[in-house]
């Protein structure tokens, strides 16, 4: 692809070691370039960009590290690599396949960040990455590119990873702060946000692996080049991971901007067994679902937006027309209730609400009422919670209802008949197993 | 830190221009315009706000979100609405959410009609419920501990609890488990929840998830009444309200004072009420007939003592305990000075007049407060969790919120030695030398002396002064010397130096800078200043002849020259050291006149005349707390039958003499105080208010303080050597030091709730001697010197200094007080 940016020599045997990392162009011009240039002009060129945060919020990259306060206090850089959003897996391929890239990418971040520690925080289910990036970290230090005065400059730092221990809410920034501390991993309350009062109260900047990755990249092409890529307000490329039922799951990296039927159909050779699609989550298991119809919407941030979804983490999670939405749904509200954190009301109640609700819609005790109670539970929790936890629950499962009513209610009445007929069945077998299932 | 200077500022809420502080908290400064913000996880007591509950919500115009009352500060020229349609929206879907789980079964919750939840619910809730799923279940109720009882349905999870246990309690025991709906709260280690501020909980809980269980099922909100007082247990004096039932005491609860306790109650406080009704207090006068004690009606007892009185001819002494109001000392001495003419009174202040006078200066006099925005606190021979303990729940917050830097100084390891910058330990008995190398240290003496036989290091001395000296950065800031008055008992060779030490930061006349002593009990300093004291009287006014002090007594007892001893509440047998000394003193005595609750061993084995006591819940009159507070105690319920107020007795054995002593109430009484004391000028009780007053902050009664006799004691101290005795040297034996747990009181023992708690003796070592010793923790070893021995558990410490031991005092059997120190011996039990 020409596209291809971080992907570009993603596939190079050995490309995890120091030698292979540098023999294609690694912490070379572009490390002494950016660490020579005052921290200010970095951060302007991370602003002008336009490259917005890849791990889900779309934040501009370049702004959030100019809100780190100047002084000498300790100031922390910290990458989110706790990749649970489910349907996404790109950073896990980043990171097993060239390490180098996002460690170079923090020494930039750390410098524009003027932080002089930074972690890795990355998922305990990753160990292999974990280990991967243990051994490139060791070798950096030993070539002299993390510890002290880095190629010779000023600028310092000391990187650690930090494997979690297996909760989706740490991918939340603030509760992977308090993880990280060695806390229980809650969310925090903001303000104040992290580039205030972040790791041990310090300021801290978070960033996902992909945004960091890109940084030698922007600064090797220039700003002006990279903000060229993409269409207007998402500049760059993007890595998408496709999964569901698709020909060609898999990470892929794509300019902004293409559409979401080139994806599909395109690079991913459409659907399994030829069918049509049903619904489509453009930006992981939080995004609000989009149907068919909206395949040829630009697959970049405002476009998604605009058509009241996001593009999130890049994760595109395709369901073809055969799958039940109950299904999806259930499996989606199942998630989202066993990774609440349970320290606000509204989640913490609202998605075993839910659950509970679709429990019984599969069961076939609901009627479409249990729908309109569904529907205004999700309201309900939609902005009123302490974090993006149960938003991310309530937005996909209420588009979910709003998109495919007919659907539910055609389901409650099978579920309904099914689940009567189990009923008369048993009463006509009073020999049979005792009454329990449909009346319990 | 200092105290921030609020300034207030104009915002608009539902329409309303309001003033508030800058930066208050929304939830807060909405109620200056009247308007109620409904909250379940805030409690500004327990620090910063976590926006948990969501129960909050508001509306600020220019802010697309709602956003949470309790977490926003109040800005000039804000907008807020609480009652538009979005706003009512979110508070209903919030209480709808918060009860789909919860039990509804209020008609046997201990909660139901003085619970937030149900308020909330009814101010603000839909009243409606569409969940018909099955509701969340849990084994319930369980004992959280023997005091409280958990019932995890009904939780809503704030965890306020929690938040107590790990931030302001620094216990660390609970947490929550599991996450999501499942979370629930418990301790750590499924242990249970034994903490000396455990009940807090119970009080912070929104709902009934946390309920007391000695108050369980006891009473309904609308069957009692709430009486304020203030607790007389220890000398914190927290202000309190008693639930009463039916004339009995049924609860405890915090009287929010925050320059007094902050809104916090300990375990005894809070529990121990319980003795206010138990079978073992004495309700009846007593008089020993046949070398056993009788009950007698009134009359008789009454006509004992005042015969015992008139036969001693002025051979008489009198000794208060702590749980005597200013009324009942002032009295106490008028009958031993002014009726009987003995000068001989104590209340164990320990100190000479001079002494007391330099020491009480009100320019030097912190306040509980000052603790909190000190820049710096030094705690100085006391543990503030057994001596005063909600003062410990203070220091910890001023270290956690305020930034206040702690530095301890005792022998005995502090439980606050986790917080605390600098920790120094000297050798038991050895206050005097430690405080005049720490003066030293300030005024470039000689401090390897004094340090050395102090038992401490002169390096860590230097860098306590250091410490002190710099704690406001450049210069010295405003530090408070928190002590146990216990330091005192070096008499001139310690508050000289300490006084030094004063002069040296600055303490004088600074506000929130200052000494603070704590007392050896209760009311330690309303009963000097009302005139029980050796050497001075009401007001601490000169006296033409000095009586001798508690020791003095003894003596005088032994001797035969004093033959009645009058006692205030108090056993000597538990209050006092030597307490064989004591036993032989008291069997000497002719008459021993006893004002008693609990039939102590002291009590039962010496007592003649036994006048029965009030309870605290039953008093009424003054006290006065440590930072010089007056404070006044209300009758929450009507004394048992046969009590009557002590005193009503003093005043009976008063005119019984022939004294007409012009009192018809108990506020008669306190006229009288008021009137002889100078520095109390002006004072009526009701001027004292619900929440007392601090006398020396009006400048006119602070003038009122007498002038030592050699005047200007600051300045003459500065020339005077100072004189101090070497701690023992160990020489193989150990050195025996002190202390009396929170728990180590007759009330304690009486109140069935807190009996658990009561503890038994163990020796404190450290695992050095323990070594040398072939003693293993846990085992029973016999401590022992002067052919006297107490039999005890070995308690290892790893921070417990080596060469000292330290063994519990104020614990009916085996005290501490049965050895005569300064050296004992620790041998293995013989198994029997």
């Amino acid at each position: 692809m020409s596209s291809a940016i971080l992907f570009k020599d993603i596939d190079q045997p050995g490309l995890n070691t120091l030698a292979v990392y540098r023999e294609r162009g690694g912490y070379g011009d572009v490390l002494r370039k950016g660490l020579s240039m005052p921290r200010e002009a970095l951060v302007t060129e991370l602003v002008n960009s336009g490259l917005r945060g890849r791990g889900g919020a779309g934040f501009s990259m370049g702004k959030k590290a100019s809100f780190m306060p100047k002084g000498t206090m300790d100031k922390y850089l910290v990458c989110n690599a706790d990749e649970s959003e489910p349907g996404t897996f790109k950073d896990r391929e980043l990171m097993t396949k060239s390490p180098h890239m996002l460690i170079e990418g923090m020494i930039l971040g750390a410098y524009a960040a003027g932080a002089t520690r930074a972690f890795i925080y990355i998922r305990g289910e990753y160990a292999q990455m974990a280990d991967i990036l243990d051994d490139a970290v060791a070798e950096a230090y030993d070539a002299g590119l993390l510890g002290n005065n880095i190629l010779g400059t000023d600028h310092s730092l000391e990187l650690a990873v930090h494997r979690g221990a297996g909760a989706y809410i740490c991918g939340e920034e603030t509760a992977l702060l308090d993880s990280l501390e060695g806390k229980r991993g809650n969310p925090r309350l903001k303000p104040p946000f992290p580039a205030n009062q972040g790791l041990y109260q310090g300021p801290t900047l978070i960033n996902n692996v992909e945004t960091l990755a890109t940084i030698p990249h922007v600064l090797g092409m220039g700003a002006d080049e990279y903000a060229k890529i993409g269409v207007e307000n998402s500049t760059g490329t993007k890595l998408i991971s496709v999964s569901g039922h698709v020909k060609r799951p898999g990470n892929y990296e794509i300019e902004l901007g293409m559409s979401a039927r080139d994806i599909i159909y395109g690079l991913c050779g459409g659907i399994e067994g030829d069918l049509e699609v049903k619904l489509w989550f453009p930006g992981g298991s939080s995004s609000p679902v989009l149907t068919k119809d909206d395949l040829d919407l630009a697959y970049d941030f405002d476009t998604l937006a605009k058509a009241g979804s996001m593009l999130g983490s890049g994760a595109i999670i395709v369901v073809d027309e055969e799958t039940s939405v109950v299904d999806v749904c259930l499996k989606l509200a199942k998630f989202y209730k066993h990774e609440s954190c349970g320290k606000c009301t509204p989640c913490r109640e609202g998605t075993q609400w839910t659950v509970k609700m679709l429990e019984r819609i599969k069961s076939g005790q609901a009627t479409p009422m249990d729908l309109d109670i569904m529907a205004s539970v999700q309201e309900q929790i939609t902005g009123h919670c302490l974090c993006v936890l149960g938003d991310a629950m309530a937005m996909p499962v209420g588009s979910m209802i709003a998109k495919f009513r007919p659907e539910f209610e055609a389901y409650i009445e099978e579920a309904r008949q099914r689940s009567d007929a189990e009923l008369i069945a048993s009463l006509d077998a009073p020999n049979e197993a005792p009454l329990v299932g449909s009346l319990v | 830190m200092p105290r921030p200077e609020p300034q207030f500022i104009t915002f608009s809420i539902d329409g309303r221009e309001v003033q508030a502080p800058a930066n208050e908290m929304l939830v807060d400064a909405a109620k200056r315009g009247d308007v109620e913000i409904p909250v379940f996880c805030y409690e500004p007591k327990l620090g910063a706000p976590v926006g948990a509950c969501r129960m909050c919500l508001v509306d600020i115009e220019g802010i697309p979100k709602l956003q949470t009352g309790c977490s926003t500060p109040v800005k000039d020229g804000m907008v807020v609405h609480t009652q538009t349609k979005r706003v009512k929206d979110a508070q209903e879907s919030v209480l709808e959410f918060l009860l789909i789980n919860h039990p509804l079964d209020c008609p046997v919750c201990d909660k139901g009609g003085e619970c937030p939840l149900q308020d909330v619910s009814f101010g603000w809730g839909g009243g409606k419920t569409r969940f018909i799923e099955p509701k969340r279940h849990f084994k319930k109720p369980l004992e959280l501990s023997p005091l409280v009882a958990i019932d995890r349905e009904r939780c809503i999870l704030c965890y306020r609890c929690v938040r107590f246990s790990q931030e302001l309690s620094e216990d660390y025991q609970l947490v929550l488990h599991e996450r999501g709906a499942a979370t629930f709260v418990g301790t750590f280690d499924g242990h249970p929840y034994v903490a000396p501020f455990s009940g807090n909980i119970i009080e912070l809980c929104p709902v009934g998830a946390l309920t007391s269980r000695p108050y369980r099922f006891r009473a309904r909100p609308w069957d009692i009444e709430n009486s304020g007082s203030v607790c007389t247990l220890c000398p914190a004096q927290c202000n309190v309200a008693f639930t009463v039932r039916d004339d009995r005491v049924l609860r405890v609860m915090a009287r929010d004072n925050d320059e007094v306790d902050d809104g916090w109650l300990c375990d005894k406080g809070r529990f121990a009420y319980q003795s206010v009704h138990a079978e073992q207090r004495i309700v009846a006068p007593m008089v020993r007939d046949g070398g056993v004690l009788r009950e007698v009606p009134w009359a008789r007892a009454i006509e004992e003592a005042t015969l015992a009185l008139k036969k001693s001819g002025g051979r008489v002494a009198g000794l208060a305990g702590g749980a005597t109001t200013n009324e009942e000392g002032f009295l106490l001495q008028r009958l031993v000075r002014d009726v009987h003419g003995s000068p001989h009174v104590d209340s164990s202040a320990g100190l000479p007049r001079a002494g007391l006078l330099a020491m009480g200066d009100p320019a030097l006099q912190a306040t509980v407060a000052d603790l909190e925005f000190a820049h710096t606190v030094l705690v100085l021979g006391t543990e503030p969790v057994d001596d005063m303990p909600i003062v410990d729940l203070r220091l910890r917050k001023g270290v956690r919120r305020n930034r206040m830097t702690l530095a301890v100084a005792t022998s005995r390891p502090s439980s606050l030695d986790p917080n605390a910058v600098l920790s120094v330990r000297y050798a038991p008995g050895a206050e005097a030398a430690f405080v005049a190398a720490l003066s030293a240290a300030f005024y470039g003496g000689d401090v390897d002396t004094p340090a050395r036989a102090a038992g401490t290091d002169a390096g860590a001395v230097a860098e306590l002064a250091a410490l002190l000296r710099t704690s406001g950065g450049d210069e010295a800031g405003d530090v408070v010397v928190l002590y146990g008055e216990r330091v005192l008992a070096g008499g001139e060779a310690v508050t000289q130096p300490l006084l030094k030490l004063a002069g040296a930061l600055g303490l004088s006349g600074r506000a929130g800078a200052g000494l603070l002593g704590i007392p050896a009990a209760t009311n330690g300093r309303g009963l000097r200043e009302a005139g029980v004291v050796p050497d001075a009287g009401p007001g601490l006014a000169e006296l033409a002849t000095a009586g001798a002090d508690a020791a003095g007594i003894a003596a005088s007892l032994t001797a035969g020259d004093t033959t009645v001893l009058y006692l205030m509440h108090t056993d000597p047998l538990r209050d006092q050291p030597q307490r064989a000394t004591w036993d032989r003193a008291l069997d000497k005595a002719t008459h021993v006149i006893a004002h008693a609750g609990f039939m102590t061993e002291g009590i039962r084995e010496h007592a003649t005349v036994v006048f029965p006591a009030e309870s605290y819940a039953e008093k009424e009159g003054t006290i006065v707390h440590p930072d010089g507070r007056l404070q006044r105690l209300r009758p929450a319920i009507g004394r048992p039958a046969g009590v009557r107020a002590a005193w009503q007795v003093l005043d009976e054995l008063m005119r019984a003499a022939g004294v007409d002593t012009g009192l018809h109430t108990v506020h008669s009484a306190t006229r009288q105080l008021f009137e002889s004391v100078p520095f109390y000028a002006g004072l009526t009780v009701d001027t004292l208010g619900g929440k007392g007053l601090r006398w020396w902050e009006d400048e006119a009664r602070a003038a009122a303080w007498p002038e030592p006799a050699k005047p200007g004691l600051l300045a003459t101290v500065a020339s005077s050597t100072p004189t101090y005795e070497a701690a023992a040297t160990p020489n193989g034996a150990l050195r025996l030091g002190t202390f009396k747990s929170i728990w180590a009181s007759p009330e304690v023992e009486a109140s069935p709730a807190l009996k658990f708690l009561h503890p038994t003796q163990r020796v404190e070592l450290s695992p050095v001697d323990a070594e040398r010793l072939g003693i293993r923790h846990g085992e029973h070893v016999t401590v022992g010197g002067d052919g006297a021995s107490v039999a005890a558990v070995a308690h290892l410490r790893n921070e417990s200094p080596a060469g000292s031991a330290f063994l519990q005092s104020g614990i009916p059997e085996g005290a501490a007080n049965v050895l005569e120190g300064p050296l004992v011996e620790i041998r293995k039990a013989q198994s029997t």
